[in-house]
């Protein structure tokens, strides 16, 4: 009978109940639509920053992270490696090795940044070849006798006039303090858009790589990659359980802190926006809410002399008021549903400098969404949330309300 | 049962230079089956009396006695439970919910009571008949006329079988015949199930009705009289 009597009672003020719902509807689907798009464009970052240089999640040394030194190194073995291997989440796992060395051509030297890569597993994962501008991608067979290829970044091979073909000294310091260097051929040229890797990346083969530090069957890194950015701590955590003490499990908020810094501010101020949206239509909740226990005094007077008890009138209320923050979580999901679909297949599209930034690093300048059921939960629980915070004070003043005064009809009886 | 009042006082603005003394030591017994009828000029007190004896306003000083039991000393939720079980009201402007029917508007206030469903609609539906609604149901209160409104509100009064019903001035806002309607319902309803009913009233018509006639001024009872049974 309760809420057959709130129901109904949601109609007696048709339009008021319908302008409230829609205010709240309206606030949840712009948030909803804008945190889907902030953390759709995340995690489109997050995979391609993750794909271009970092991977999602690092196996290294314990000591790597602030050593960087080609001494603290990882097992490149199979059994090493199984463990991750076997995750059903992790759907890429590449060796690597980073370390520094001092490029010379001519008179002319710089220092650079050796990545020794599995060639083929890699461009798979991150593109490489699409980014060579000049050349080619390394060649599948070498004769012996052949210097070893590596592909220089654009910039870095401008600086020391260097064409596909050229050939390339690097000096660095090897394993265990013994001495690396080696003569490389040019074999194409590659273009990051970014001018820190554009100035100072040169790729190799592992093998390559392995024999100019003469690191033997080692590797610095263990570069993986999860099915879903979601899947990552599941993943980092087990892996973590697994090595131990021995290995560093490096998720990408580790490896990418600027990143990670950087989503945490646009998130922190989308919230802000979000939180002050609702703030605004808070407000007209809360006056509907009041408007609806005030003038009623007398009705809840005459209810309360009849015998119903105070906190079924309360109860009474809060049913009326969840009918009205339902109605409006119902608008906006139906209204933002379809707005989300459509956009999930029909991604904003970028102009501009920033797609062609994206464009160039291989990616589709889109912003696409993200459809996580946690987005569409939280806003729920902001509007329930709100929907209480603006109940407060209207059921306190019902639960003080003076039955003599209120049954006279003065609608300032609590 | 009987409902007996001891010293009652209800005096407003106690703490002031003028305090306003709405009941002023009022000794009244009423008992059950009596048909009272309380007037007096506007501003002597009516409703203030009628609310402390239905347990809805509480007194300066003195006791409201049902049965010899004082309900000054019962708990909010008791004297709720109290005025559920054994006190009907009926207002002056009808008060009835307007989202509910005629029906549904009496079987609320069963349903507070914790009877079943049946049980409600039966006896809401037996009542609202008893008082020639029998057509208007299923109708909200905005569809009906105001005797026919006040006949519901008599009908949800008396719907929890209550010992008492205080109704004030139940008649001020309905014309002559519906007055001569709903006095002749109050009345059948008073002779047949002994309901007690207390009201207050300006109305002389009201008045020649009334077995006993309770006439108060400035919060004084001036008379009590017995009158003979009207033909
Ligand atoms: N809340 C209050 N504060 C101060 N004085 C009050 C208050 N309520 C009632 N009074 C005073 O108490 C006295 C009795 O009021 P009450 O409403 O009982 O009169 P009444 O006989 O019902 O009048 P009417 O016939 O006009 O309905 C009046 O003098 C009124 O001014
Ligand atoms: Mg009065």
């Amino acid at each position: 009978m309760l809420v057959k009597l709130a129901w109904r009672n949601l109609w007696r003020q048709k339009r008021r109940t319908i302008l409230t719902a829609s205010a709240l509807a309206l606030a949840l689907i712009l948030s909803l639509v804008m945190r889907c798009i902030q953390e759709g464009s995340y995690s489109a970052n997050i995979e391609n920053i993750a794909r271009l240089s970092t991977g999602l999640i690092q196996l290294q040394h314990p000591e790597f992270k602030d050593s960087q030194s080609i001494d603290d190194l990882l097992s490149a073995d199979p059994e090493f490696i199984d463990f991750a291997r076997e995750l059903s989440t992790v759907e890429t796992i590449l060796p690597r090795i980073e370390s520094f060395a001092l490029a010379a051509s001519g008179d002319k030297s710089k220092g650079i940044l050796v990545f020794g890569i599995d060639p083929l597993p890699e461009d798979i994962y991150s593109s490489l070849s699409k980014k060579v501008i000049s050349g080619s991608y390394f060649s599948e067979r070498q004769n012996k006798g052949d210097k070893p290829q590596v592909l220089i970044a654009e910039g870095l091979a401008r600086q020391l006039g260097l064409q596909p073909g050229d050939e390339l000294v690097l000096y660095g310091q090897g394993y265990r303090g013994q001495t690396a260097a080696g003569l490389f051929t040019i074999q194409g040229i590659l273009h990051f858009p970014m001018p820190q890797l554009n100035n100072q990346l040169v790729y190799m083969s592992l093998q390559s790589a392995q024999y100019l530090y003469s690191t033997g069957d080692l590797v610095t890194s263990w570069v993986l990659h999860t099915d879903s950015l979601a899947d990552v701590e599941q993943a980092a955590s087990a892996l973590k359980q697994y090595y131990q003490q021995g290995v560093n499990v490096r998720d990408w908020l580790d490896l990418s802190p600027d990143l990670a810094q950087q989503i945490l501010m646009d998130r922190t101020s989308g919230l802000i926006l979000m939180y002050l949206l609702y703030g605004i239509v808070g407000f007209g909740l809360f006056a509907t809410l009041l408007m609806m226990t005030l003038e009623r005094q007398r009705e809840f007077a005459v209810m309360l002399a009849t015998g119903l008890l105070r906190s079924k009138l309360l109860k009474l209320i809060c049913i009326e008021s969840a009918f009205i923050g339902l109605l409006g979580i119902i608008i906006g999901l139906l209204i933002a549903f379809p707005i989300l679909i459509w956009l999930l297949f029909n991604p904003i599209t970028l102009t501009g400098e920033t797609a062609q930034l994206m464009l160039e690093m291989g990616y589709d300048p889109i912003i696409p969404v993200l459809l996580d059921p946690q987005l569409f939960i939280n806003q729920i629980v902001v509007v329930l949330g709100l929907l209480v915070l603006c109940l407060i004070y209207p059921l306190l003043r019902l639960y003080k309300i003076d039955l003599v005064s209120a049954l006279k009809g003065g609608a300032h009886a609590a | 049962m009987s409902i007996k009042l001891e010293q009652l006082c209800k005096t407003y603005n106690v703490d002031t230079d003028f305090p306003v003394h709405a009941v002023n030591h009022l000794d009244l017994e009423i008992k059950q089956g009596e048909f009272v009828a309380v007037m007096g000029p506007s501003g002597s007190g009516k409703t203030t009396l009628l609310n402390m004896l239905g347990g809805i306003d509480t007194p300066t000083s003195g006791k409201v006695l049902i049965d010899d039991n004082n309900i000054l000393e019962l708990h909010d939720k008791q004297l709720i439970a109290f005025r559920r079980d054994n006190i009907g009201f009926i207002f002056q402007d009808y008060s009835l919910l307007p989202v509910l029917t005629a029906l549904e508007n009496v079987e609320f206030v069963m349903q507070l009571q914790g009877h079943s469903e049946e049980e409600c609609r039966k006896r809401a539906t037996d009542l609202l008949i008893r008082v020639g609604l029998a057509e208007h149901l299923h109708k909200r209160p905005a569809k009906l006329s105001g005797g026919q409104q006040q006949r519901v509100a008599v009908a949800r009064a008396l719907a929890p079988s209550p010992k008492f019903v205080m109704a004030d001035e139940p008649t001020a806002n309905l014309d002559a015949k519906s007055t001569a309607e709903l006095l002749d319902i109050m009345q059948q309803l008073n002779e047949q199930e002994g309901t007690t009913f207390i009201f207050s009233t300006h109305d002389p018509r009201v008045i020649s009705r009334a077995k006993r006639v309770i006439v108060f001024e400035d919060g004084l009872k001036k008379e009590d009289t017995i009158q003979a049974e009207s033909p």
